[in-house]
């Protein structure tokens, strides 16, 4: 517990004075600003260069397309700001010897894991909600129609929230297998997209974790029972997974 | 106190660790002497639980360190050759956070850290961050978090490599003052001089063996040379033939009122070498024993086994 706190402490200190949560921040909630006025204005940019019947297509967008736009750039974007931005949560302590004093005075490798994993699973986890929510005010600010509600915007959250915690234990466990933090964020980065195919599916892509995705944006339909085995195994992942990275750092030469 | 048995690692295949073994006394300074990438890091590593070891066992305090090693950690600190830290901490919140790690009781953390900081000069260095420190600070602060919750053993991997001739000086100092109060120190160094000067017992490691485990005052003893050198009052002349046809003498270097004596047996050369001088025609200023230094001992045991 004391090296959980210590380490605790210390991410959150870490965070702010390299700008780590800055990042993030940015890299979650920019979409959430940018998309809606995007759609918003590009129609107006594009009318004097498009063919009339073209422009028309733009100015069918209702909040509930806007907030599915907006869902999707998150996963493809959003992913890279998180997976690049805490590559090397474990991985850079090992390589640049900063656990020596550490471990010498006795801390517990499963209290930094867990320090870290939560740390950053809350953190990501409160940036999702700000992003959707300052979206859904947005959307609702710029667009009409659709049956966009909070209720759907915070299940739909919900969902994210789930998705990027299994992905951040995915980048944790990466990062404690690999010496090099650029291997661990390309390969989270891969493992995060090529999931997506199981979503084409219908028979399998329960038991993937991007099937959470595909719900979030499944507006109406968010909450179904077909999420129950996806939520299952979401949460066998992200404790198989914590459970290796600390396993990784009980046998890794820190020196 | 620190008891290794037939320790062995390898890195692939190279062995850093050839089987060694040795004892270190409670309360005792253990000098771990031997050249650059000899295998003094990797068993201070291996000691204070940072690597893995493939052979051998580790008694410390008496407690194997496999079965005990979170409970013996508690016991040690460790000062690395190059300290790292996290560059955006200052000083005071370095310490914090270490103290929270082994439960250091800070009833007021920033004044307590603030008497460790001073003890090693840098309290007026704490605000600023790590990141700007010179090696030599990082070393002193370093030396503080190693000091942390009095630890009953003590790793000092090159203690005094960063540190100007003051700072090295007040080393010293420190760990003399550290033996006083009954704290095992297992230092390791490749300033001969500080070994010689602190140390009781001294180890020579060389591509991962041990080549010699012995107190101080034995090692003189056992690598004494049989040499004497002898200052006359005045130029001795033809008296030194006198000395030249003992048996027990070797050869004589002449140099002016000084003469170094190279004898063959040196306990009988220490019993008859009065009787002898007393004798010759000429007074005689001084005389002793030549000793070897500590460098002698280890360029001899190192490069013997440079041949073997």
């Amino acid at each position: 517990m004391r090296s959980f706190k210590a380490y605790f402490k210390k991410e959150i200190m870490e965070s702010v004075r390299t700008n780590k949560y800055l990042i993030l921040f940015i890299g979650i909630i920019f979409w959430a600003l940018l998309d809606p006025l995007m759609l918003k204005l590009l129609p107006i940019f594009l009318k004097s260069y498009l063919p009339a019947d073209l422009t028309t297509l733009f100015s069918t967008f209702t909040r509930d397309t806007a907030f599915q736009t907006f869902l999707k750039d998150l996963f493809q974007i959003g992913t890279l700001f998180i997976a690049f931005t805490l590559m090397g949560l474990i991985s850079n302590e090992v390589y640049n010897k900063k656990l020596v004093f550490p471990y010498s005075r006795g801390a517990i490798p499963a209290g930094i894991v867990l320090a870290k994993y939560i740390h950053y699973a809350v953190t990501v986890s409160i940036f999702i909600l700000v992003a959707f929510l300052t979206n859904y005010f947005y959307i609702n600010q710029l667009f009409t129609g659709g049956v966009l509600s909070i209720g759907i915007v915070l299940k739909s959250s919900l969902l994210y929230i789930l998705y990027y915690s299994i992905f951040l234990s995915v980048l944790l466990f990466l990062s404690s297998l690999f010496k090099k933090s650029i291997i661990a964020g390309i390969t989270a980065v891969v493992i995060g997209y090529t999931l997506s195919i199981f979503n084409q599916f219908n028979t399998i892509r329960a038991y993937f974790p991007n099937y959470l995705i595909f719900k979030a944006t499944d507006i109406g339909y968010i909450f179904d029972n077909s999420l129950i085995p996806t939520i299952i195994i979401s949460f066998c992942i992200i404790i198989l997974l914590v459970f290796f990275s600390i396993l990784c750092m009980k046998k890794i030469d820190i020196a | 106190m620190i008891k290794v048995i037939n320790l062995k690692k390898s890195y692939g295949r190279l062995e850093a660790l050839k089987s060694i073994s040795f004892e270190v006394e409670r309360g005792s300074v253990f000098g771990f002497i031997g050249r650059n990438g000899a295998g003094k890091t990797t068993t201070m590593n291996i000691l204070t639980g940072l690597i893995k070891f493939d052979e051998g066992k580790i008694f410390i305090k008496g407690k194997d360190f496999l079965k005990h090693k979170q409970e013996i950690i508690k016991s040690i600190g460790y000062l690395p050759e190059t300290p790292t830290f996290y560059n955006y901490m200052n000083a005071y919140e370095y310490l914090n956070f270490i103290g929270k790690i082994i439960g250091y009781d800070f009833k007021k953390p920033r004044k307590n850290a603030g008497e460790l900081l001073e003890m090693v000069k840098l309290a007026k260095q704490g605000e600023r961050r790590i990141g700007g420190y010179s090696r030599g600070m990082k070393q002193r602060l370093a030396l503080t978090v190693a000091f942390m919750n009095s630890p009953e053993i003590l790793f000092l991997d090159e203690p005094a490599s960063a540190l100007d001739p003051e700072g090295r000086m007040e080393m010293l100092e420190l760990i003399e003052g550290l033996k006083d109060n009954k704290i095992t120190i297992f230092l390791s160094t490749h300033i001969l001089n500080d070994a010689e000067r602190v140390c009781d017992k001294i180890c020579i490691i060389d591509k991962g063996k041990i080549l010699l485990t012995k107190k101080l005052s034995q090692l003189y003893e056992t690598y004494i040379q049989p040499i004497f050198d002898i200052e006359f009052e005045e130029d001795p002349g033809g008296e030194i033939n006198l000395l030249k046809k003992l048996n027990w003498v070797g050869s004589i270097k002449e140099s002016g009122q000084r003469i170094s004596l190279y004898v063959k047996d040196i306990d009988y050369a220490k019993k008859e070498i009065l009787k002898e001088l007393s004798k010759l025609n000429t007074n005689v200023a001084s005389y002793k024993i030549r000793k070897s230094t500590l460098e002698d001992i280890f360029i001899g045991m190192v490069s013997k086994n440079e041949i073997i």
